[in-house]
């Protein structure tokens, strides 16, 4: 995998939100703002993903699938905090069912919820900038 | 077990047409059922003590608080004696076995046990039964809940909903914060049913302290409530016809939604309307902006609103499939678009007081099918842009009384409150003391309508759970909460 990588895939799972990172996120997949025309899209399986991206605080019963997603996405991948919540400076991070947000992520998409034009500049200049960690 | 006062009497307002608002329980030991008349909007509490950590069961003779008792179990470990399925709801095999985060006094996280969050499922067994678990997480975008069908070949035996994956322990969270603290929590709720929350907490202080709300506020709240209902309802409309790959209506639904937003963001700053509505106070917008983002929406909204209806393959799709007899309507509490679509007239909206010159005219059905509820669905949206246009007149002829100030004082006292959110009837129960909360209980609109989806889909194909299950649109987020 080089800097020259020009698409990115992202499988997208819940970890507790409000469903306002779901519904922008769907924006993103909607007419008006198209990701699919960057490379960027939202994959179904994690074995065609080359991204995690995880909205919410992250709670204790979803925090086993959020990490046995990623396992099951391969090398070279990045893990994307995708919203406050994710990013753990959210309203619901000390909630004792809430584990804080997503852990180590490589990338950092903040806003509640992050707006759709935002997220197109962020993940298009990660991808100008970075290659996938391995 | 029936036969005790405690359901005798909860069972006769059931039957006098009462409307169950909630079933609390409190720290102290009491489990409170408060139900609406829905002829004068009066309220009437009920109560029973929890003696020994017990108390008796209601679902033998109200089906719609099984899941109540489960989570009140769950959460304080009081036991509902009679209860015929008191697996665990809320909690998981990960939750150490003596903590009841609303009944200890400490909320901290406690030491999770590593297995696996799994609970066990209810499958139907036998020759040819074949178990298909969905979820936790998912194929697309959507939030997290867990669902173990029972099938033969392609049919649907029995579905068990497993959801609460979301759950961050909000109620615990909300104990012991003040009154200023309070409002971006409950805002941020459930994007899908944000105003409705805002308001019922707005509504909850502003009682408790004796504010009297101005008109102005009211209309105000009235154009917000009506915009975030567009937004919802848009939101679902665009996801039927995708559950049947109808990708030119999804898409063109889609498009519309972001119009609505993008005026929305110009109008109150967020295109959710997080952080609109606050104790004494509403975002005042801009009634003239609204009514030309009305006038901008009209033919985007009466063209698609002619495509949809007028394709009758689309149509044809949706009739005879998840029929909610309008006897589970009853029986299980159903609220919103679910239970008018099945023939259960209810609608909140009519018994508040500060609707009533609005002259609502709700949107019943009584074929009880994805048709229905989505034709309610249109129904309601085109009587939203009504009443949000309504609204916004009255705010420019006299809507320059003062609206209110942010309410921040130390109020104390018990209060029910209620709205009709885009996925149904949405209660708070508050209990407040100095300004600080030592109790909230959220009732959300989907509350009662995901056991009634569950049983809705048992008789239909498994190709239909999308079709239905995005027809009933429930959200997960102030369930689970
Ligand atoms: S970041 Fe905001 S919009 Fe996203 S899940 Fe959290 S509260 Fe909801």
């Amino acid at each position: 995998m080089t800097k020259t990588q020009r698409s990115l895939q992202i499988r997208h799972v819940d970890g507790g939100s409000c469903n306002g990172c779901e519904q922008e996120l769907a924006a993103l997949t909607g007419p008006d703002y198209d990701m699919q025309q960057f490379g960027l899209d939202i994959v179904a399986s994690p074995r065609h993903a080359d991204a995690l991206l995880a909205t919410g605080p992250v709670t204790d019963t979803m925090a086993t699938a959020v990490e046995r997603v990623w396992d099951a996405v391969a090398a070279p991948k990045l893990r994307i905090a995708f919203g406050d919540c994710a990013a753990g400076c959210g309203v619901f991070q000390h909630a004792y069912a809430s584990h804080g947000g997503l852990d180590d992520p490589d990338l950092v998409i903040p806003g509640c919820p992050p707006d759709p034009k935002a997220v197109i500049q962020v993940l298009r200049q990660w991808l100008k900038a970075n290659a996938l960690p391995s | 077990m029936n036969n005790t006062p405690w359901s005798q009497a909860n069972q006769a307002l059931k039957e006098s047409h009462y409307e169950l608002l909630c079933l609390t329980a409190t720290a102290d030991d009491t489990i409170t059922a408060t139900w609406l008349n829905p002829a004068d909007g009066s309220q009437q509490s009920l109560n029973v003590p929890v003696i020994d950590q017990h108390f008796p069961s209601l679902t033998p003779t109200l089906l719609e608080v099984a899941w109540d008792e489960r989570e009140i179990h769950d959460l304080f470990g009081y036991l509902p004696e009679g209860h015929p399925d008191l697996r665990p709801l809320v909690r998981t095999p990960r939750w150490p076995e003596r903590f009841f985060p609303l009944k200890n006094a400490s909320v901290d996280p406690p030491p999770w046990r590593a297995l696996e969050p799994d609970n066990p499922a209810v499958t139907v067994q036998g020759e040819g039964v074949t178990i298909m678990k969905v979820g936790p997480s998912h194929a697309g975008i959507i939030e997290s809940g867990h669902f173990i069908f029972s099938l033969i070949g392609e049919n649907v035996l029995h579905l068990d909903a497993h959801l609460f994956q979301n759950h961050r322990g909000v109620e615990a969270q909300l104990e012991g914060l003040t009154v200023s603290e309070v409002a971006p929590l409950i805002s941020r709720l459930c994007a899908a049913d944000t105003v409705s929350h805002q308001t019922n907490w707005a509504l909850a202080v502003e009682s408790l302290s004796d504010f009297e709300a101005s008109q102005t506020l009211e209309w105000r709240r009235i154009v917000l409530l009506e915009s975030e209902r567009i937004l919802s309802h848009l939101n679902d409309l665009a996801q039927i016809p995708a559950g049947v790959g109808f990708q030119v209506a999804h898409q063109r639904a889609l498009a519309i939604k972001e119009y609505w937003q993008r005026g929305l963001l110009l109008i109150y700053g967020h295109r959710f309307l997080f952080d609109t509505v606050k104790p004494g106070w509403a975002h005042p917008g801009s009634a003239e902006d609204m009514i030309a983002l009305l006038d901008a929406m009209a033919p985007k909204w009466k063209a698609w609103r002619a495509l949809v209806e007028g394709h009758h393959g689309f149509q044809d799709r949706m009739e005879g499939v998840g029929i909610v007899q309008p006897i589970d309507a009853v029986h299980f509490g159903a609220q919103g678009v679910a239970a008018r679509a099945a023939g259960k007239a209810f609608d909140a909206r009519t018994v508040l007081p500060w609707y009533r010159s609005f002259d609502l005219q709700p949107s019943i059905s009584l074929a009880g099918d994805v048709k229905a509820r989505f034709s309610v669905r249109l129904n309601e949206l085109d009587e939203s842009f009504r009443l949000v246009e309504q609204a916004c007149t009255l705010l420019r002829q006299k809507g320059n009384l003062l609206a209110g100030n942010d309410l921040t004082q130390g109020a104390s006292g018990r209060v029910i409150t209620f709205t009709e959110s885009p996925h149904g009837l949405n209660v708070h129960d508050v209990v407040l003391n100095a300004g600080h909360v030592t109790r909230y209980h959220v009732r959300a609109g989907t509350y009662r309508n995901w056991p009634l989806l569950a049983k809705t889909v048992a008789g239909n194909t498994v190709a239909d759970f999308p079709l239905i299950n995005k027809s009933f649109e429930l959200c997960y987020s102030c369930n689970d909460r």
